[in-house]
């Protein structure tokens, strides 16, 4: 791994990563060892917080250093792949017709490309559960909308950018929306309340509307 | 035991210790916006320094109690009457069936702390009894207190001795603070008149301050990172600089990610003071490296046990 490690604040050690997968498999090892308080993996970048109550920065920046030499290059694939329905337009999906004519793509062709491929969770973040999605290169070009929206429906799916995010709770949010899942995939009362983890792996499923509404009455 | 909320204030919710260790899936912190406050006032009900109680946002509270029992404010400088008398923060109070609990609004400070021997009796959940407003669990079905909501005590408690806060462990109000800070991950994106000013302004807090964070007037900065930077991880104390200039300071209940430059990170020795700071007072960041920032931290703790012992899993 070609990584600097650094300071950032009195408790925070930054290391720069290639790229996702290889900072999810170092904080995958930092949280393991139980040496740290925070292992957290960004884009491009892995961030841990460690106790400065018992652990100086030049501990800490020496820790992360051998933990680097120790931690294997790319995260192992969670071999399952989840598929997430997703009702695409309409209601569920308010900015699709936008999106569709930024691309040239008719919705049907549309479709068809998001439910094509595999993509792979890049992390969790910005509210409980939020999933980055990375890997929808066909939408590379596709900004955040100028004005966020106030309030979208939990399982609301959104792109930008090249990724695909989902909404695990009601939230205000600027990504552009282009269909919704019925799936819970964040649910505090269960005993493994996050269903998607940074590192799986997610294919998308059409449904229909009334597909929708079953799902949702179970 | 069980109390009313007769008035519930701007934004009173159940809080406790922060949830640690998740913030890689996405869930931020909680908890008391200002924990050192929290623990002294458990302290002085004879409750663990975390326990559950209340936290309250710029104009108190008002409480009616069903049973007796024993409770004590700390936090914000207000005003408390108890059936109309004036009651004093920093001590034990007891209450009996029937009474009513006022406190009056943060006149210096932003947050006052409510702690119930026993403690409040919520659901942890993801680890924490603390309310995260945004996603809405953790304390009373994960949202502020309105009027007619009851609220239980976890029963048995031991009866509390009379106590005081020691003058000295009583923390000063304030509208005027200085928050130690060490440089963040991208402090280079500002321009060398930018990263003097960081820690050369008198910085007031904006009217946009809540949990979440706050947004400090007073500088524009210039940041070079044309909006194209990788989300990162973000913490309670990260203050980002984001393209229009104006620095973010980020509270107990910051999300997990971030897009903007993180341009310093207010020292774990300070990060108590931010739940404080309301929109109008002046805030000045003082430039610590990380090894002297770790001094003043033990140091901190070193005084602040002597009468809270336990004080490091506090602050």
């Amino acid at each position: 791994m070609k990584a600097g490690v650094r300071l950032c604040g009195d408790d925070v050690v930054s290391v720069a990563c290639e790229d996702t997968s290889s900072a999810q498999a170092l904080a995958d090892h930092l949280r393991e060892s139980g040496e740290w308080l925070e292992c957290v993996a960004g884009i491009e970048s892995c961030v841990a917080q460690f106790d400065l109550e018992a652990v100086s920065a030049e501990q800490a920046i020496r820790r992360m250093a051998s933990a680097l030499r120790a931690v294997p290059a790319v995260r192992a694939a969670d071999a399952a792949v989840v598929e997430v329905p997703v009702c695409y337009g309409g209601d569920h999906g308010p900015d699709l017709g936008d999106v569709c004519e930024r691309l040239g793509l008719s919705r049907e062709a549309f479709i068809e490309l998001h439910t094509g491929s595999e993509y792979g969770v890049d992390m969790l973040g910005f509210t409980p559960g939020f999933a980055f999605i990375g890997g929808f290169e066909a939408a590379q070009e596709v900004p955040r909308r100028s004005q966020p929206r106030v309030r979208l429906a939990a399982g609301s799916i959104g792109i930008a950018g090249g990724r695909t995010g989902i909404y695990t709770l009601p939230s205000p949010g600027g990504w552009q929306i282009i269909g919704r899942t019925p799936m819970r995939l964040f649910d505090t009362g269960s005993a493994e309340p996050f269903r998607l983890r940074a590192g799986m792996r997610v294919r998308f499923v059409e449904i229909d509307p009334d597909e929708f509404d079953g799902w949702c009455a179970e | 035991m069980t109390f009313t909320v007769l008035r519930p204030g701007l934004q009173t919710t159940v809080q406790a210790g922060p949830r640690r260790g998740l913030r890689h899936l996405g869930v931020p912190a909680a908890g008391a916006a200002d924990p050192l406050s929290l623990a002294l006032a458990n302290r002085l009900v004879g409750n663990p320094l975390l326990a559950p109680g209340l936290e309250t946002t710029l104009n108190g509270v008002s409480l009616g109690f069903q049973s007796e029992g024993f409770v004590a404010i700390t936090g914000a400088r207000a005003k408390a009457w108890l059936n109309g008398e004036r009651v004093k923060p920093h001590r034990t109070l007891a209450v009996a069936a029937g009474d009513e609990l006022e406190i009056g609004p943060a006149r210096l400070g932003a947050r006052n702390y409510l702690a119930v021997a026993g403690g409040i009796d919520v659901e942890e959940v993801l680890g924490s009894a603390s309310t995260y407003l945004p996603a809405g669990f953790g304390g009373l079905h994960g949202r502020a207190l309105r009027r007619g909501d009851v609220l239980a005590v976890v029963p048995g408690a031991a009866t509390p001795g009379k106590l005081r806060t020691p003058k000295e462990f009583r923390p000063l109000a304030s509208n005027s603070w200085a928050l130690r800070a060490c440089y963040g991950a991208e402090v280079d994106l500002l321009n060398e008149e930018s990263r003097f000013d960081l820690f050369d302004t008198n910085f007031s807090v904006g009217f946009r301050a809540d949990r979440m964070g706050l947004q400090l007037e007073g500088a524009r900065f210039e940041v070079t990172s044309g909006g194209q930077l990788a989300s990162a991880p973000v913490f309670p104390g990260t203050i980002q600089c984001p393209e229009d200039g104006i620095p973010f300071l980020l509270s107990i209940d910051a999300q997990t990610i971030g897009g903007y430059p993180r341009v310093a990170q207010v020292a774990r020795v300070d990060r108590h003071l931010i739940g404080q700071l309301r929109p109008g007072d002046h805030l000045r960041l003082l430039w610590r490296d990380a090894g002297s920032a770790r001094e003043e931290l033990l140091a901190k703790h070193d005084y602040w046990g002597k009468w809270l012992p336990g004080i490091r899993a506090v602050i």
